[in-house]
């Protein structure tokens, strides 16, 4: 075992969100699952490094010993905003293909393409 | 505390992959949001925090705009009823996703030779931080001091991703340019709340954004805020009156003005011979930075708006 257990809930939401972008068989169902693995994988980085009692990096000289470590709160912000650009291409991706098909299913999409 | 979070947190993920209507599932995927910004900040992380409350309403609001406009808010997910699905469900479909998925998981936790997660640098960032880059802000700090190159690379993600959403959104020129307000039925509740909240919501945006070297906030969260105005003022008015081509514009040269001021700044290292307080580049990078933000978000919004406008 190599991670904290407050790591693991973010592995697991990872997978879980994995399960449900290959079993999916909505398109819509798809583009929420990228979302929610995203979610997770931000959830891990903030994770690591973990005390209770942690205290943000704000302040001149903060004591490192309870302080979170600020680079992945840096990096994990700019995830985020890269993230609902993603969302916001997928959903136009989506509606295209919804306009061109009628469908909202991968398999009903596929048939309709290959007509 | 947190453990307690962060199990509603699956249970929220777990409700959003089992659900079939699509309107519920947004409702769902809102508490999600919200859920994973209170765990945010109970792990130490309040610009996160604030970054992720900001920008969920955006992915909530796309997926609002996107879906009611095409097929509607009240249908299923899928195509296939629920009703008919049940007559077909057997578990032995179910079985290989589950049990390749439980094999990753597994084979992740248990089998990786050494834990890449580690904080060797946090030391050096907290103490140097002040010193090397200003501010008090070690976030905002980092990002635009040391790891200039990495938001440099992100802004033109972004600016990729609206430039994506642009060529793949058409719309009926001559509808939208006439600026008249569609036939969606609005509640006046609604829209007073709205009309209260909204000035709110642009103080709010430019405190974060000036703010931002001081105390949790900077760019990217305060120009999420001041584009939430803009959503806001199109709920009130209903009118597309807002000229894209020409936002676009400023958003390429806005982020021709934020590489050059961070090379110009971090590259050469201009405030070693200007008599400028280190403060002045953050608050004028936070500034560009907030700009560019609510520039991409209401240009992608309005273009989820005006996509083929009945």
């Amino acid at each position: 075992m190599v991670f904290d257990i407050i790591e693991i809930f973010s592995v697991l939401m990872f997978f879980i969100s994995f399960y449900g972008l290959i079993t999916s068989k909505s398109i819509i169902k798809s583009v929420v699952s990228i979302l929610l693995m995203e979610s997770a994988v931000i959830m891990f980085f903030l994770s690591i490094g973990y005390t209770s009692g942690i205290m943000p990096p704000i302040g001149q000289n903060p004591e490192t010993e309870t302080v979170a470590d600020p680079l992945p709160q840096a990096l994990m912000i700019t995830a985020i905003i890269i993230g609902v650009a993603v969302v916001a291409v997928n959903l136009i991706m989506l509606i295209s293909l919804y306009r061109q098909c009628k469908a909202k299913d991968w398999d009903a999409a596929k048939k309709k393409s290959m007509e | 505390m947190i453990y307690a979070f962060l199990t509603l947190w699956i249970v929220g993920a777990l409700l959003i992959i089992r659900e079939s209507k699509i309107i519920r599932m947004i409702i769902y995927l809102g508490i999600f949001s919200l859920i994973s910004s209170v765990c945010f900040y109970m792990f130490g992380a309040p610009d996160v925090a604030i970054a992720e409350a900001a920008i969920s309403v955006f992915s909530t609001v796309f997926f609002i705009v996107c879906f009611e406009k095409h097929f509607g808010l009240a249908v299923g997910v899928s195509d296939v009823t629920p009703e008919s699905a049940e007559n077909r469900t057997n578990l032995k479909k179910y079985i290989p996703p589950v049990v390749f998925t439980i094999f990753l998981f597994v084979l992740f936790i248990f089998f990786i030779p050494e834990n890449p997660a580690n904080s060797y640098l946090k030391d050096q960032y907290l103490s140097l931080f002040s010193r090397d880059v200003g501010g008090e802000n070690s976030v905002t700090s980092i990002y635009l001091g040391y790891r200039v190159y990495d938001t440099l690379f992100e802004a033109l993600m972004l600016l990729v991703g609206i430039v994506s959403v642009t060529h793949l959104s058409r719309y009926c020129e001559t509808s939208v340019k006439e600026g008249k307000p569609s036939d969606i039925n609005r509640a006046d509740i609604a829209v007073f709340t709205i009309r209260v909240i909204c000035p709110v919501m642009l103080l709010f945006g430019i405190y974060l954004i000036l703010n931002g070297h001081i105390s949790p906030g900077g760019g990217f969260q305060g120009g999420a805020a001041i584009a939430s105005f803009f959503v806001c003022r199109y709920m009130i008015y209903d009118i597309y009156d807002i000229p894209i081509e020409r936002i676009i514009m400023v958003e390429k040269i806005i982020y021709v003005v934020v590489v050059l001021l961070a090379v110009l700044f971090i590259f050469i290292g201009l405030h070693s011979f200007l008599p400028l307080p280190q403060s002045v580049y953050l608050i004028t990078m936070n500034l560009l930075i907030g700009a560019k933000v609510t520039c991409g978000l209401i240009i992608i919004f309005y273009r989820f708006i005006a996509f083929e406008r009945r």
